[in-house]
């Protein structure tokens, strides 16, 4: 029998050049659809629709012209945030209150996939709700008081409107502001911008731009060094 | 380049890749190994896509967050993975173009290892993003770095070998390529 034939069945049994070609072109095929579906998606969505006494940036509190600016970025399903508010929210709002600081307040959307109905994105959108209705740090402790637990069906949305009258939001417009989920482009708008700001997790606290332990004493600290 | 691979038995003979007419023990193992490394790249391929595709801006975050690529190729890389990712499952786990699909999945991995350890090096505090985190760990959590790489690591090993022995049983390129008289 003639073993000398193998190497030819050897050499045929690589991959041809066209498999090579057809396998590589269809990757990147897939990749571009990818591409195309997610530019599409920006597109769609437009300039976001930013909350009254809110910015594209986030929601600021306090004096303009006070020295230290805090920037919190927080997400509404966070337990750790919960904690940092229960922990630090009383030395902020002294804070705030004595014109040592500002605050401007990140409400991102990065732990969607602990719940079942996209919470953060949603609580989120609700926030710039009541920041348009002006009542965006009340509304921050009570939705920290009523937090879902992480991997649950999250609030529903009129919780999230019953919340938002127990703080103060009046008049209907709240309601229908939070059941259209009517600034959720914003929401998302702000997460991206996170993401550029090289914020990873949350919360994520920035005294003047440098990131802070996530520690009463560093904020503390920090908010005297800018005086 | 030739890593840890099972079962290389010193100087390889020319042709080992293909069927030999006499099955000796090795060559009966070799197919069910290839379909095995086949399954198992194929399948966490699957996942990890399946995990990011409905979220393209999270697979963004989770791209940027490594702080390595400039933004307008983070912008292609991050909606682009996903379903790349996919499709190469598919045609690992469909056994189509395997030794392809295997070296696109090693230069793939290789990328992978060499991010994630490139995160630790440089003391980040992220998720690899690998089934869909956007980046960004889970509240309260720390990087698992060690893991990552060892998982990623596996995964290259197996394409690795994929690349050496593409032939396995229950693929399609063996119903495609069937023209030799074996």
């Amino acid at each position: 029998m003639a073993n000398k034939k193998k190497p030819v069945v050897a050499a045929r049994s690589g991959p041809s050049i066209a498999m090579i070609i057809g396998i590589v072109v269809v990757v990147l095929f897939a990749a571009a659809v990818g591409f195309g579906v997610y530019r599409s998606q920006a597109a769609a969505s437009g300039p976001a629709a930013v909350p009254a006494n809110a910015t594209a940036e986030g929601v600021p509190v306090g004096q303009a012209s006070a020295r230290a600016t805090i920037d919190i970025y927080l997400d509404f399903q966070c337990p750790v945030c919960r904690e940092y508010e229960q922990q630090s929210g009383a030395t902020i709002d002294q804070m705030v209150a004595s014109g040592q600081a500002k605050v401007v307040y990140h409400p991102i959307a990065i732990l969607d996939r602990y719940s079942t109905t996209q919470y953060s994105s949603r609580a989120s959108a609700a926030s710039g709700c009541a920041a348009a209705a002006g009542v965006f740090p009340q509304y921050v402790k009570l939705l920290y008081a009523n937090q879902p637990p992480e991997n649950g069906d999250g609030l529903p949305a009129a919780q999230l409107v019953s919340l938002g009258q127990q703080a103060g939001a009046t008049g209907s417009n709240f309601a229908t502001c939070v059941t259209d989920t009517t600034y959720k482009a914003w929401t998302a708008s702000l997460t991206d911008q996170s993401s550029k700001a090289g914020v990873n997790g949350t919360p994520t606290v920035k005294v003047n731009g440098q990131v802070v332990d996530n520690t009463d004493a560093a904020l503390r600290a920090a908010v005297a060094a800018a005086q | 380049m030739t890593p840890d691979t099972p079962g290389n038995p010193g100087p390889a003979a020319g042709d080992s890749s293909t069927m030999t007419a006499v099955e000796s023990p090795r060559a009966q193992v070799l197919p069910w190994l290839s379909t095995l490394a086949r399954l198992v790249l194929g399948g966490v391929w699957i996942a990890a896509g399946v995990a990011k595709i409905t979220d393209l801006e999270a697979s963004v975050r989770a791209v940027r967050a490594y702080a390595l690529l400039p933004e307008p190729i983070v912008q292609i890389v991050g909606p682009g993975l996903p379903p790349a990712e996919i499709l190469l499952g598919v045609l690992l786990v469909l056994g189509v173009g395997v030794r392809v699909s295997a070296a696109i999945s090693t230069v793939l991995m290789a990328a992978f290892v060499v991010g994630i350890a490139s995160a630790w090096v440089r003391g980040l505090s992220i998720d690899c993003g690998c089934f869909g985190s956007g980046g960004a760990l889970a509240p309260g959590a720390t990087p698992t770095y060690g893991w990552e790489l060892a998982r990623d690591g596996g995964l290259l090993v197996l394409a690795l070998f994929l690349i050496r022995w593409p032939v396995g049983r229950w693929a399609l390129d063996s119903v495609l390529t069937r023209k030799d008289p074996t």
